[in-house]
């Protein structure tokens, strides 16, 4: 088991390497020039290379991309040209490893960036998945043992309308009615717990989360009714009733438990999912988290800040299919090695 | 009055197209320390005749009707509670391919262990203690190791006994076995037979063995019970059917196993044909599209007249549901010389 | 919905300032008109917190290199006075007339506008209470040589500033105060006496006090505050306010009274009112959720105002009581058209692309008169010197007969096949699908080509496959000297790589020496005149063909108090004067 984790953990570490590459590449292969874009209007082309310059892309991709690796271990400092270090020190902003990389666009380094938006996501990523696994496995279950009857119908027909908001829509109706025209709740600013406690730290979640958790429950209200049905057909199922068991307790012990296990990959991956691609819910919300700020960093053209974010959310999707395999050895004995 | 009494059992499911009348009318009846053997192809409703004793066909989906006296109690009259309570205490069931069967996520102790908790209030530790037991009895090797193995963990023989040692936990009054040796190769399958035979001698049960191997029947069944499209199309002593079946779908049957006499130069032949529709069932006798005698019962009486099940030529417990007036002589002139042709010497010589 | 202009707004085409609206106003609501702007006895009263809600995250905030016309208003407002600034008032003439700040007089020039000198205020200082001294101006205006370190900001100095240019790179052979090469060649540029800082520059450079206020470029700067790029989101103020904390890109900040202000200094009726207590930038709610609060007044939104527009999907709520806290003025944007002159070499083609083109079928598919006014030139009205094009005067409803009849008489094959390029979203494919009809209709033969993100950079390359090109642009101070050169002379737009702001390829002598007779002009008036014959030059060629004129549609809370907008804030709210009641 340890070494299979070991084992996993490389081939994850060779993948984001090679990711990062890929995306320098990609980067500059894209026909819009990010000097073009920081040099703002009336700017000649002695300009633009100066621009250039100052953002660091003037080298060989293959340069600034190995930069960016030893970066990783060793730490930088910026600005990237030497002589403007060596001439103003008041300029220097240090890096130290793990470095990935400094935004010029933010003025910060992609680490302290990330650090203030990975709580922001993780809190509503976290308060999402309760939400949505909760009422979503719920609802999935009594629509499972209430089938063919008027609730079994009732809930499918509702999840399938969920299913085709889409969460710009979600987002906006819950922001616009709930919190502006109604006033049931504050229009929503992200509180940390340090500002205002738990209370105010979930209160502050409620509508994103509750945006994100509606997009996702209305699948995990189809998943686990199917998985559900399925296994409801299981022959231990029949076993367990056959030995006189309570209905609640075949259904909890029995069919839910092999039937929540295929949930499991899917909450994992979701969840790594989210962390960073809370985009729009985080836009509408006006919440600055990693979604937020991969958009952001996508629209100024703001390669460090894209190249972090595609490594952390790679890092979460990896690491989160690790953890899901090694919670099936859990979950699953016949998965067991040995 | 007998131990387990059906009358006229109907298990219906409303379907979109129509009703499947997977059992239709099913009677019969078996004492404490018999068995019963219940044989038909796939799909005969064998077992879904068994499900509807331990009551678990789903109101939702299935209707059930008739009578089924348990020691005088009509089990169909019960409420699901009642029921519940005398599920696997009373009645206990051990199903076919153990692997499916058993939870593949929770040991064999705490799957045994379960079944025994369910109708006694004891702890986890005695319930596992018992578990220990009944694993020691059903000829575990090791039991009080093996019994936190999770099922992937066993062989198939040792699921089966694993499975029978949760079928016979509560010592249970019947125990219905269906095709509990059907996913078994040949030498386990014999020793599981032996075991099931002591076992119900020791706990003096009744037992209902449902199977479509007549190897089976005949080493396990007191009675016989034949069903074909949901009916019960022949019905007597074991030794009796075996020898002087009367009914040409149980001739089909033995035509088709391939030892029932240990003779290896028997022919195997294959019941043409596939099994009816529940749905729309045959007219007349369900198993005149398959009936290679049905020619020789005049008029068109096999496709137009459902016949009743009734006694034939024989003995008046010996009951077959067919219109042929002369079994017994089609039995021995047509069928036996093809299955078995050194009884047929033997009875010339 | 909007999301996209609001970027070519923001970042690309327009920026900075301009004025008024006498010939275009096209005010419909009128509410602005009320406010007795201008008028310091009837403002509002003092205190209370404003709140401006903006979408997008503002680029940059030091004085240096705010390049955003709503921004560099909002900071002249509260945080960085200027030697001289444009004054609060709807009246573009006053408006548009610089008056001194922190500078004595409105600077007085020599050698036919080539010296500029400026006396700096007694008593003027920084939040720290230090004074601001003529050095302050003088190294701000050095980072702006620092090209490498300074980048997205206005960079007129370059070109301006009498300095020579280093040969290598094309660029001024100074390169700012971080290098320091080449430092003795700026001190010489700009020197000060005393508190008096004076300007040598190459050329004349008659619009230079209008340069000063509509940009912040010519701001002071404390170099002991100065950590370059680091600089970017701080704010080190002389004005009424000061930042409170730390400025966050994507949230915003407040802004709360500066004790070491002097209004004495200062000319707070005209210049800055200051009334309330504290500003809050509240950034990053969408546009819809902005006019969702707007629209209910509720909460904070009472006492907020906006940059954003309304969507036109929430034009039809904007009615009843809800109406008397709109604002509809003209924006000092142009949008346009340009014909690419690699491929329409026929100016008969060109003329009946004009003559074709249905500028109010485009401005109806946009929203309608709440979302654009039409435009005569590519110069807005609320530049100084403005006049009607008479190559673009009446209406635009495209006439695809005449156009039809110039295609004959140009002899050529009809249809004539031309695509048009321009950046793509939900209304402008509608818009573009508009004008298509009236195209297709005279004998063109129409491919409409919307881009996304690639838009400026597919367009300032050298390219054949566009015929037309979609452009919009603002001035950055109210001359068209920030409009018709930089967007079409060809000298210092096309390169073999680069078509820089010249879309279209355009490329005129006449055109180019009337730019020049600009240039070298020693007064504003000669400059003026210059320009206006050169606009003529381009409406004969067709060099562009307007499109219409941007308009702002704003929504205000109920507790704002003299709101307005003015052609000193780039039609956007004017913080100068606005207040709330408490």
């Amino acid at each position: 088991m340890y070494a299979y984790v070991v084992r996993r953990l490389f081939v994850g570490v060779i993948m984001l390497i090679a990711m990062s590459l890929v995306t320098f590449v990609l980067f500059f292969a894209s026909p819009i020039d990010p000097a073009r874009y920081a040099c703002g209007k009336n700017c000649s082309p002695e300009l633009r290379e100066q621009t250039r310059n100052a953002l660091g892309y003037d080298k060989p991709v293959i340069v600034q991309w190995t930069d960016f690796l030893k970066g990783i271990v060793q730490g930088r400092d910026y600005p990237d040209d030497p002589e403007l270090r060596a001439a103003a020190p008041e300029l220097v902003t240090h890096c130290p490893a793990p470095c990935f990389g400094y935004s010029v666009v933010n003025t910060k380094t992609v680490n302290e960036e990330i650090k203030e938006a990975f709580p922001v996501s993780l809190s509503i990523s976290v308060a999402a998945v309760v939400l949505w696994l909760f009422f979503g496995v719920l609802l999935g279950v009594m629509a499972a043992i209430r089938r063919g009857t008027i609730v079994d119908r009732g809930i499918v027909a509702a999840a399938l309308v969920l299913y085709a908001f889409p969460s710009f829509f979600i987002g906006l109706f819950l922001l616009k009615f709930i919190a502006i025209k109604w006033e049931l709740v504050d229009v929503p600013v992200y509180t940390t717990i340090a500002e205002g406690g738990i209370g105010g730290w979930l209160s502050s979640l409620l509508l994103p989360a509750v945006t994100l958790a509606m997009l996702y429950m209305a699948g995990y209200v189809r998943m686990t009714r199917a998985f559900v049905l399925e296994s409801m057909t299981e022959d231990y199922v029949r076993t367990a009733r056959a030995k006189g068991l309570r209905q609640n307790k075949v259904l909890v012990k029995h069919t839910m438990r092999a039937a929540l296990t295929p949930l499991v990959t899917l909450i994992g991956l979701d969840f790594a999912g989210l962390m960073g691609g809370a985009i729009i819910t985080e836009t509408v919300f006006n919440y600055n988290g990693l979604g937020k700020l991969a958009y952001d960093a996508n629209t100024t053209n703001d390669l460090p800040t894209i190249i972090g974010l595609v490594l952390l959310l790679g890092t979460f999707v990896i690491l989160a299919n690790i953890i899901v395999d090694m919670l099936y050895a859990v979950i699953d004995p016949r998965v067991r090695v040995g | 009055m007998a131990f387990l009494s059906v009358r006229d059992l109907k298990v219906h499911f409303p379907t979109v197209d129509g009703v499947v009348k997977a059992t239709d009318g099913l009677s019969f009846e078996l004492e404490k320390g018999r068995t019963l053997g219940i044989v038909g192809e796939s799909g005969s409703g064998k077992s879904v005749s068994s499900s509807a004793i331990l009551g678990l066909h789903r109101k939702t989906s299935a209707k059930v009707s008739g009578e089924i006296l348990l020691d005088g109690t009509d089990l169909l009259t019960l409420s699901d509670e009642q029921m519940r309570r005398r599920r696997g205490k009373d009645v206990a069931m051990i199903f076919q391919d153990p692997l499916s069967a058993m939870h593949p996520y929770y040991s064999v102790g705490n799957q045994i262990a379960e079944a025994y908790r369910v109708h006694h209030d004891v702890s986890k530790r005695a319930a596992k203690a018992r578990a220990v037991e009944m694993l020691d009895r059903v000829g575990i090797p090791q039991p009080d190791r093996r019994v936190d193995d999770y099922p992937h963990q066993f062989s198939g023989g040792m699921r089966q006994r694993a499975m029978i040692a949760m079928g016979l936990i509560n010592n249970p009054s019947l125990l219905i076995a269906d095709e509990p040796t059907t996913a078994l190769d040949v030498t386990v399958q014999a020793q599981i037979l032996d075991l099931l035979q002591d076992l119900q001698k020791e706990f003096e049960s009744a037992v209902i063995i449902i199977t479509h191997d007549l190897g089976v029947i005949a080493e396990m069944a007191d009675e016989v019970l034949v069903m074909y499209a949901g009916r019960a199309v022949e019905y007597g002593s074991g030794n009796e059917i075996l020898t002087h079946p009367e009914m040409p779908y149980t001739w089909g049957l033995l035509s088709s196993v391939p030892d029932v006499s240990g003779d290896t130069d028997a022919r195997l032949i294959p019941i043409p044909g596939n099994p009816p529709s529940l749905l729309n069932p045959p007219s007349g006798c369900a198993f005149h599209p398959r009936c290679p005698h049905r020619d020789k019962v005049p008029g068109d009486l096999c496709f137009t007249t459902l016949p009743e099940l009734a006694p034939g030529t024989r003995t008046e417990t010996h009951l077959k549901r067919c219109h042929l007036t002369d079994p017994d002589a089609v039995y021995e002139r047509e069928v036996l010389p093809e299955i078995a042709p050194d009884l047929v010497e033997e009875s010339h010589s | 919905m909007f999301k996209y202009r609001k970027r070519v707004l923001a970042a690309s085409a327009a920026i900075a300032l301009a004025a008024g609206l006498a010939a275009c106003g096209g005010d419909d609501g009128g509410e602005s008109s009320d406010n007795p702007t201008g008028d310091a006895a009837a403002t509002g009263e003092a205190g209370g917190t404003l709140n401006y809600l903006i979408y997008a995250p503002i680029e940059h905030v030091d004085p240096q290199r705010i390049y955003v016309g709503r921004d560099i208003t909002n900071f002249s407002r509260t945080v960085y006075r200027q030697l001289v600034t444009f004054p609060i008032s709807t009246d573009p003439e006053v408006s548009n007339t610089p008056v001194p700040d922190l500078a004595t007089d409105t600077g007085t020039s020599e050698q036919g506008g080539k010296v500029w000198s400026f006396t700096v205020k007694d008593g003027v200082k920084w939040e720290d209470g230090q004074p601001i001294t003529c050095e302050d101006f003088k190294y701000g205006a050095s980072r702006v040589f620092a090209t490498d370190v300074i980048t997205g900001g206005p960079n007129y100095l370059l070109s301006y500033l009498d300095i020579p240019t280093d040969e290598k790179t094309g660029l001024p052979a100074y390169n700012g105060p971080y290098k320091g090469d080449g430092q003795e060649l700026f001190d010489k540029a700009i020197t000060c006496d005393g508190n008096t800082i004076t300007y040598n520059f190459k050329k004349p450079w008659p619009d230079f006090p209008l340069a000063v206020a509509g940009l912040h470029m010519m701001d002071p700067y404390r170099q002991d505050k100065d950590q370059g790029d680091k600089s970017n989101f701080q704010i080190f103020s002389n004005g009424p306010y000061k930042l409170e904390g730390t400025w966050s890109k994507n949230k915003g900040a407040t802004l709360v009274r500066n004790e070491n202000y002097d209004p004495a200094t200062d000319d707070p009726d005209n210049i800055r009112r200051a009334l309330p207590e504290s500003i809050v930038f509240n950034i990053g709610q969408t546009t819809e959720t902005i006019y969702d609060q707007l629209i209910a007044d509720s909460g904070d939104a009472q006492t907020a105002v906006t940059g954003q527009r309304v969507p036109p999907a929430y034009y039809n709520q904007i009615e009843g009581a809800v109406a008397d806290r709109s604002s509809l003025q003209a924006s000092p944007y142009v949008d346009y058209l340009v014909p690419n002159f690699r491929n329409m070499t026929d100016p008969k083609v060109r003329e009946a692309l004009k003559v074709a083109t249905n500028a109010e079928a485009w401005i109806n598919a946009g929203g309608g008169e709440k979302a654009y006014a039409p435009a005569e030139s590519i110069v807005n009205p609320a530049v100084v010197g403005y006049q009607d094009n008479p190559a673009f005067s009446g209406p635009q409803e495209g006439d695809p007969e005449a156009a039809k009849a110039l295609l004959e008489e140009a002899g050529v094959q009809t249809p004539f096949p031309i695509t048009f390029t321009y950046p793509s979203s939900e209304t402008a494919d509608k818009q573009a699908a508009a004008l298509k009809e009236t195209w297709d209709a005279a004998g063109f033969d129409v491919t409409l080509d919307g881009l996304g993100d690639t838009y400026y950079d597919v367009i300032q390359k050298p390219n054949k496959e566009s015929d037309v090109i979609w452009g919009g642009w603002g001035a950055d101070w109210p001359s068209a000297i920030t409009v018709t050169p930089p967007l079409f002379d060809s000298r210092i737009n096309l390169t073999q790589n680069s078509d820089g702001q010249d879309y279209g390829a355009y490329k005129s002598d006449e055109f180019n020496s009337l730019v020049d007779q600009a240039q070298e002009a020693g007064t504003l008036e000669d400059q003026t005149a210059a320009l206006q014959e050169a606009d003529i030059v381009l409406g004969q060629d067709v060099a562009y063909i307007p499109l219409e004129i941007a308009q702002f549609y704003f929504l205000y809370g109920s507790k704002v108090t003299g709101f307005t907008t003015t052609p000193a804030s780039s039609m956007y709210p004017d913080l100068g004067a606005i207040g709330v009641e408490s």
